[in-house]
């Protein structure tokens, strides 16, 4: 049973784990308290003999043991103490626990990637006719083909609008004669082609070309 | 006048042992003028309580502990300065007490040898391994608690083992 409350600090004294105030204060004490001045006594001597000769006291159980190293297992458990081993563990349970019960389902939606057509500049469809000036109304148009199995979609603008549309397998398409119609001379129009994959993907889209239908003279 | 000696003697035979244990901390065992430091000190004692300056507005322990103190922080001064122009001796110890301490040493650790593996394990750890209270308890599954009272236990057995 302890006597006296300044008996704690013996061997944290000796281990010099005692430093200022603290260390002051308890030499002071064993200066007045001869119980623990004697323990005092009798553990220096107790820790210097370990001190100095614990290689030799402690070789046949310890040194050998130590020798051999602390297993990887050891390493790991020793690191931290049972306490914060639970703290660690719980701790890994709720954030698995959040990771596989909660983000699911605050996920959106997949995020969806969409072309803009009229943002496709790919300029390899090249437009053969009709161009700048025509004489009379066109009745075909012609591109050059860019792979076999691609969709054409033609259009073609009167002032920016669209006037007519039409989708083919071909290089070309003929102007139906309703669509011919409408297009007067002296009049400025304009026509695009879009590729699109077998899939429906945009693949390529020409310039827009300018014609004029001139006046016959 | 003889009650002051007796007082005197005392005081020389209880607080000898003591101030002797706190200078030998301070500056170390091995370094030779420590039992000059002791005596100055037991002498500067005497001195200030003969000329009255032990008024015992504190306890006589703390008396001497301040006496004590101040001669170590002159001492450790007083060597450092004398270290910046000369080498330092070579510390050695009293050759008899070298040999006495040498004796108790070799009782001592056949003593340490003779306990049973759960007070060896324990001194083991928190001497010679210098593990902290807590570290030992951990590595043998006690509370810290545990560790202290196996380690005051350790020491009643040798004190056993010795008068043996």
């Amino acid at each position: 049973m302890r006597k006296c409350k300044f008996e704690d600090l013996i061997d944290d004294y000796l281990l010099n784990r005692l430093a200022g105030e603290n260390k002051e204060k308890f030499e002071e004490h064993y200066f007045n308290c001869h119980y623990c001045f004697e323990k005092t006594m009798e553990r220096d001597e107790l820790i210097s003999v370990i001190k100095s000769k614990g290689d030799i006291i402690f070789k046949d159980e310890y040194v050998a043991e130590e020798a051999k190293g602390e297993t990887w297992l050891e390493k790991i458990t020793s690191f931290l103490t049972p306490k914060q081993w639970a703290m660690v563990t719980v701790s890994a349970c709720l954030f698995f626990i959040i990771l596989l019960g909660v983000i699911p389902n605050l996920k959106t939606s997949s995020p969806q990637f969409f072309i803009n057509e009229d943002l496709v500049r790919g300029g390899s469809i090249t437009l053969i006719s009709p161009v700048f000036e025509t004489q009379t109304v066109p009745s075909q148009f012609e591109w050059k083909k860019l792979g076999e199995d691609l969709e054409y979609k033609i259009y073609i603008y009167d002032n920016g609008d669209v006037l007519w549309k039409k989708t083919t397998k071909e290089n070309f398409i003929v102007l139906p004669e309703e669509i011919k119609k409408l297009l007067t001379s002296g009049e400025k129009y304009s026509w695009q082609v879009k590729a699109f994959s077998p899939e429906g993907f945009l693949v390529s889209v020409s310039s827009r070309v300018q014609f004029k239908i001139n006046r016959p003279e | 006048m003889e009650k002051e000696a007796i007082n005197l003697e005392e005081i020389y035979q209880k607080y000898r042992s003591v101030i002797s244990f706190r200078v030998k901390k301070s500056i170390g065992a091995s370094t030779p003028e420590w039992e000059d430091v002791v005596n100055e000190i037991i002498t500067n004692v005497v001195e200030k309580i003969r000329k009255g300056e032990f008024r015992e507005e504190s306890s006589i322990g703390t008396f001497i502990y301040t006496i004590t103190s101040r001669r170590i922080i002159d001492y450790i001064r007083q060597k450092s300065k004398v270290l910046k122009h000369v080498p330092e001796p070579t510390p050695y110890p009293h050759p008899h007490e070298y040999i006495e301490n040498k004796e108790k040493a070799e009782i001592m650790a056949k003593a340490i040898k003779k306990l049973t593996p759960k007070y060896r394990e324990v001194l083991y750890l928190y001497y010679y391994k210098d593990l902290s209270r807590e570290e030992v308890a951990q590595k043998l599954g006690i509370p810290p608690r545990r560790v202290s009272e196996r380690v005051n236990y350790s020491q009643k057995l040798l004190k056993k083992l010795i008068k043996i």
